[in-house]
């Protein structure tokens, strides 16, 4: 719909010319910078040797990477720029475009140039890339227009890096305003970006909706990524080229306010990676101690743990002694056979408990917003552990992929088909059982798999699809009798690394997202010595106390009946 | 007493007003001559002791061991920037802490000024001030002792050697190359000539800028992922690879290998590292898997135009010796 504006344009002209009149001092209209002409030269230079890579010699977004690249690079020929703070349809002012090469597109393969290039570099390189645009025209006074939007400012004077503050009720109410306006239809019902499968952009290439409980991935987020503007920006302004329309008539600015209160307050709180703009993984999954029975329910209030960072929220009491979600940061297999550049999948969350009756389980979640519905390719996820953990010497461990020659790796697949399910299904409350396989293989490398001979010791024991989440628990004894099987001893750290296959994507074998070597320990029980000791330790203190006050009364009883003189200084 | 009270209040209520109200200002992006955190900290002491000295407060003793004893926390902690590990930071606070004993005990009067108002409380003068000390301190011990012996698990620290010994020789693609004696075939000129001109531009006019546009279009189909657009090791999956990727940009990489090393490192990845560089967590392809030989010169060359490096060499004769 938007690049149909071109020939509609006078028509817009006219109808923002007569909005403007009616919302006299909500927004400023103008015209847009206009090319300068003496940076050109320089910005060229700039563009031939950092930019042309992606975007291609005539900035139509084709440079060589393209074709591997998912989001595909922007092509600069229609004029079309995601990130403004322009009304729909509109150029972008110098500034976004600045702002966007300092910052980088997180959750893309954009980097932040702001560190890179210098200042003048990098006005230059904006200056060069608007004489790339072809279909409009920069320094058109007549035809093309800018209104620059308004978005009021931050209500609750939150701050950066978490913004956290934000009352409630502002969250509450922005979740009706999502609600009424039908965010849900793209977004899904709890914001993972799972509602429509179908959407395409202006050139026809497949797009998916933002995941807001990833905001890490905004494009627009600056590089703060919790920010309520960013949102606020994206709700006024729409982006361009993309289905995502503005809201600046059906959502006043006050409501907009709530609105990202509401998008952001779904983000989970993690410390995020300045360099890389993604959260800092939890590179130790620590297993929690279970006294008794472990439910074999992922709804069971024993699974429930928020994904924020407890140093950074609190956790709430009765969650206290849950086990935390680590984050798992996962890459498209790039490295052997059929290489899969572009990944569905970049995280999972694992949490675990164990003792030592019911053997261990680990919980994995990951968003995916489509399942697939072929079952040549289903969707699976997979642990993968040294098989020979006992032979491993320091920090050696097998090769990460599926292991070597020498050191063998025991992998517990889930493969997994969700039951009624079709993509464009509505989003659905309750969420969608799966039909679960297991299977256990060693591997010895990608191309040596052996699939297990003994008996079957790995479970899944719940699992569920959900707006856009998969969670599957797995469940295993500690040891088991196969000579090829992890045997799992506690309070070590043992090597832990994680598969993940979208069939949505026609991912199989080495073709699929994957982990580096985490680590995994099953926490030992809390010591008995720590009840006892605390008291102990103040009882053997206070009696120190009554010691030292009976010293002190001594030696003044000494000086007040003279049997010890006191030196004679002033005081 | 009164006083030294008084003279409290004023020290905690201009720390706060200084740490909250003019610490910002005194910390901007750009520190000046007068801007800056150390300015900020001497005028703080200044205040301290003005006020104490020109409002003859004469605080007691212990009161101005306080002082003195903080201001040092303060600095290390707050002030000195960057802030030093903790292990230091520990060790610079005992001397400062020996050093306060020093100033306390400086002549027997203020060692007795200090002491006085510990024992007034020990021996129950200060009435309050004794249920509150000896109240509060065994919960205290054993809040501490709880601390110390609930478990804690940090992932374990694993070192490895960023750049192994290179073998003398290497076999790629059936080939067997001494890496003493290789040298990149496409650096068929001085790369410093090549400043100034630019891939596609003058891919056509220039045989070297033709290598090096080939040597980019592979870079960007492969390699940036991990080592980025930058070539600083920042690429899209660099956060998930543990090692990180290389950065190229800094001095300490290819600045300092030759070629021949990076032709080797190249065409057998991770995989063909030694074990004390962690063979099994590198994702660093066996490049000869996916590329040419020709290929991986190109890229080569490539990544030494981009940052602007120039590879290490081997001397025809060593300047030693005779």
């Amino acid at each position: 719909m938007i690049n149909k504006m071109k020939t509609g344009k006078k028509l817009i002209f006219l109808l923002a010319l007569m909005v403007s009149f009616l919302l006299v001092g909500t927004a400023s209209a103008g015209i847009p910078d206009p090319v300068k002409q003496d940076l050109l030269e320089k910005g060229k230079k700039v563009y031939f040797k950092r930019c042309v890579w992606c975007h291609g010699v005539e900035g139509g977004g084709d440079g060589p990477s393209a074709d591997r690249l998912f989001t595909r690079p922007r092509n600069f020929i229609p004029g079309t720029f995601k990130i403004r703070v322009t009304d729909s349809g509109q150029l972008p002012t110098d500034n976004d475009l600045i702002k966007t090469v300092k910052n980088g597109l997180p959750g893309s393969a954009m980097p932040a140039w702001g560190e890179f290039l210098k200042e003048d570099e990098i006005q230059a390189v904006v200056q060069f890339v608007k004489s790339l645009v072809q279909d409009r025209d920069f320094n058109d006074e007549e035809d093309e227009e800018v209104e620059l939007m308004e978005f009021g400012s931050n209500p609750w004077g939150t701050t950066g890096p978490y913004h956290l503050g934000i009352p409630q009720e502002a969250i509450d109410a922005g979740k009706e305003i999502f609600t009424k306006n039908k965010c849900f239809e793209c977004h899904g019902g709890e914001g993972r970006g799972d509602g429509n499968p179908t959407m395409k952009d202006d050139w026809g290439f497949p797009i998916l909706a933002a995941d807001w409980q990833q905001c890490w991935n905004f494009r627009g987020s600056r590089r703060n990524h919790f920010d309520p503007f960013n949102v606020v920006r994206t709700i006024s302004t729409g982006l361009n080229g993309t289905p995502m329309p503005n809201f600046r008539e059906k959502i006043t600015v006050e409501d907009r306010w709530k609105l990202a209160a509401f998008v952001n307050s779904l983000c989970p709180r993690k410390k995020i990676d300045k360099l890389t703009s993604k959260p800092i993984p939890d590179f130790l999954i620590s297993s929690v101690y279970t006294e008794g029975d472990i439910v074999e329910k992922i709804d069971d209030p024993m699974w429930q743990s928020s994904d924020n960072d407890p140093l950074i929220i609190a956790r709430s009491e009765e969650k206290a002694a849950n086990p935390r979600r680590n984050y798992i940061a996962l890459a498209g297999q790039i490295t052997r056979g059929k290489r899969n550049f572009d990944p569905k999948v970049d995280n999972l969350w694992v949490s675990s408990r164990w003792n030592k009756d019911k053997g261990v389980y680990y919980l994995v979640e990951y968003h995916l917003r489509f399942l697939s519905s072929d079952a040549g390719f289903p969707d699976a996820v997979a642990i993968q552990w040294p098989a020979k953990l006992q032979d491993l010497f320091g920090a050696e461990k097998p090769y990460f992929i599926m292991g070597d020659s020498k050191k063998p790796v025991d992998v517990w697949r889930a493969s997994f088909m969700p039951k009624d399910y079709n993509s464009t299904n509505a989003p659905k409350e309750e969420g969608y059982q799966l039909d679960v396989t297991v299977d256990e293989f060693n591997g010895r490398g990608f191309d040596a798999l052996e699939p297990k001979e003994t008996e079957p010791t790995v479970k899944v024991v719940d699992s569920i699809f959900h707006q856009g989440r998969v969670k599957i628990l797995f469940h295993r004894a500690l040891t088991t009798d196969g000579e090829m099987d992890v045997q799992i001893p506690p309070e070590q750290f043992i090597p832990i690394s994680f598969f993940q296959w979208a069939g949505d994507d026609k991912e199989k074998d080495e073709h699929m997202a994957i982990s580096t070597w985490y680590y995994t320990i099953l926490e030992p029980p809390l010591p008995d010595s720590l009840y006892y000791m605390p008291p102990i330790m103040a009882v053997v203190f206070v009696g120190l106390q009554g010691w030292l006050v009976w010293m002190t009364k001594r030696t003044r009883k000494m000086y007040a009946d003279g049997k010890v003189k006191r030196d004679d200084l002033p005081f | 007493m009164n006083k030294s009270f008084l003279s409290l209040i004023l020290a905690v209520a201009g720390w706060a007003v200084f740490h909250f109200g003019l610490f910002p200002i005194f910390t901007p992006a750009e520190p000046g001559m007068l801007i800056n955190r150390y300015v900020y900290f001497l005028l703080f002491c200044f205040y301290l002791i003005i006020v104490n000295v020109g409002m003859k407060l004469k605080p007691a003793m212990a009161l101005r061991a306080l002082y003195v004893w903080m201001l040092g926390f303060y600095f290390y902690d707050h002030i000195l920037s960057p802030h030093v590990p903790w292990t230091l930071f520990i060790t610079y606070m005992m001397l400062w802490t020996i050093g306060t004993f020093l100033y306390i005990s400086q002549d027997p009067v203020t060692f007795r000024e200090f002491r006085a108002p510990i024992v007034k409380t020990i021996i129950g003068e200060y009435k309050l001030a004794r249920i509150v000390a000896f109240s509060v301190l065994p919960v205290l011990v054993g809040w501490a002792t709880y601390q110390s012996i609930y478990p804690s698990f940090a992932e374990p620290v694993e070192l490895r050697t960023v750049h192994p010994a290179p073998p003398a020789s290497t076999k790629v693609h059936g080939k067997t190359y001494m890496l003493e004696k290789i040298s990149n075939p496409f650096r068929i000129d001085e790369q410093d000539n090549y400043k100034d001109s630019f891939p596609f531009l003058d891919a056509d006019k220039q045989e070297y800028m033709k290598f090096v546009t080939e040597g980019g279009t592979i870079f960007f189909q492969n390699c940036h992922y991990c080592h980025g657009d930058q070539l600083n090791g920042l690429g899209m999956f660099a956060h998930a690879f543990n090692p990180t990727p290389a950065n190229f940009i800094d001095p300490g990489t290819i600045a300092m290998l030759q070629e021949s090393f990076l032709f080797w490192r190249v065409s057998k990845g991770g995989p063909g590292l030694p074990n004390e560089s962690t063979p099994w967590s590198s994702a660093m392809p066996p490049w000869e898997e996916h590329l040419t030989t020709d290929e991986i010169w190109k890229v080569i060359l490539f990544e030494y135009w981009y940052t602007g490096w120039h590879p290490r060499t081997f001397d025809d004769e060593s300047a030693v010796g005779e």
